[in-house]
């Protein structure tokens, strides 16, 4: 397949992303007029939208603009390229296109999540694995960052049901955010323990932490700590959202509390049934 | 020698589609993905030009640019804020605290950055400083 092919595809793949965006957003707009309290509804996101929207457009606009900077390169100066820069330039589409899938799919999640219409698989396995692999993923990128990772996930934890995609993307929302959020030369810790009938998950770390005042929003929509004077921090503010969504969703909790004497730390504890 | 430029930007895709064409046109291009970092860098590269984005982690590429200033080694350095962040608070600090133009990420087709940089830096003429949004 030659280059031309492959950018004509890429081409309707980002149509075809910009219009799933559109439907999702158009499906957002018709959830909320389904709220019994519309009025209020209404009016929290006109109070919202002016940070909302340029926030929203900034995510969306980042990824479209790589996809299309980097066909724009590749249509007019394959020719000059060698085949590394070709290679590079048609990974990054492919990663920009996935963080825009990642997007839209964290939007549709928060939608049913609103809506009542969301919906976990569970099936029977060991929760100690799946963290196990969750830490060996993200390993490299607390190796980049110079932060250490380490992981006590609990041996004596018994086999229960979950949603194992699901519990994956609540340990990689927590463990991205807490070594994003861990300066060099600091540490990442995942402690999980089974107390009773409940498995409680830790992660903790000795980043920047989050300061009072923003405490009780953490779990909201769009929120997002440590934004002001104009400058924001990269990400969408659904992560959280999403993440106490999946928690809750399997009839547990998810709570944060100040990981003492620095850092932040997140718990949250799943019923073993 | 070739001319060499800093590129302060965290974001691995927009790293990519622009510093492609630069190093085509023969640029030499030092990348620091950490605002940090950057302010050292600017000091140790002494780079011909510095692209700085504004969301950085950390620090804010505004407070870069007006650190950078304040710095007798950088205070003449031509810097470039490129940014996908356009609102009017943004820009009159850039031009406040001395940014050489203000180019939006999405607005720049990536082959058309070197000629943009060119004029810059006095290799071309062009219809001046301005902020393109």
């Amino acid at each position: 397949m030659n280059v031309q092919i492959i950018l004509n595809i890429l081409v309707i793949v980002e149509s075809l992303l910009l219009l799933v965006i559109s439907i999702t957003l158009f499906r957002k707009t018709s959830d909320f007029k389904k709220l019994k309290k519309y009025e209020e509804a209404l009016i929290m996101f006109q109070a919202n939208q002016n940070d909302v929207i340029p926030m929203l457009v900034h995510e969306l606009r980042a990824p479209l603009s790589v996809v299309k900077g980097a066909s724009d390169l590749l249509l007019k100066s394959t020719d000059e390229m060698n085949a590394d820069q070709v290679r590079d330039l048609l990974a990054q589409i492919k990663s920009s296109s996935e963080g825009l899938l990642k997007m839209v799919g964290d939007i549709l999640d928060v939608s049913k999540m609103e809506g009542g219409k969301f919906q976990i698989s569970k099936v029977f396995g060991s929760l100690g694995g799946l963290l196990k692999e969750e830490c060996a993923y993200f390993e490299s990128l607390a190796r980049v960052k110079e932060v250490s990772l380490s992981c006590a996930t609990g041996e004596n934890i018994p086999e229960f049901s979950f949603d194992p995609e699901r519990v994956k993307q609540v340990m990689s929302n927590l463990l991205s955010n807490a070594i994003k959020f861990t300066p060099k030369g600091g540490s990442v810790e995942v402690i999980a323990r089974h107390v009773d009938r409940i498995v409680e998950v830790v992660v903790e770390d000795t980043g920047i932490g989050v300061p009072e005042k923003d405490q009780p929003k953490l779990f909201h929509k769009f929120f997002q700590a440590g934004n002001q004077g104009g400058v924001t921090q990269k990400g969408t503010g659904l992560g959280l959202v999403i993440t106490k969504g999946i928690v809750e969703a399997h009839g547990g909790k998810i709570w944060y509390e100040d990981n003492k004497p620095k850092g932040a730390k997140f718990i949250f504890a799943l019923p073993l049934k | 020698m070739p001319k060499k430029i800093l590129f302060i930007e965290d974001d691995e895709g927009f790293f990519n589609i622009f510093s492609v064409p630069l190093k085509m046109k023969g640029y030499d291009v030092v990348h620091v993905s950490d605002g940090a970092l950057g302010v050292e860098k600017a000091i140790s590269e002494k780079p011909d030009l510095i692209l700085l984005d504004i969301v950085l982690p950390g620090t804010s590429g505004l407070d870069i640019l007006k650190e950078l200033r304040e710095r007798p080694e950088s205070k003449d350095a031509k810097i470039v804020m490129l940014t996908n962040f356009g609102s009017d608070e943004n820009i009159n600090k850039a031009m406040e605290y001395g940014a050489n133009d203000y180019l939006m990420k999405y607005n720049i087709v990536p082959s058309e950055l070197p000629d943009k940089i060119a004029i810059l830096m006095g290799e071309a003429s062009g219809a001046g400083i301005k902020v393109t949004q």
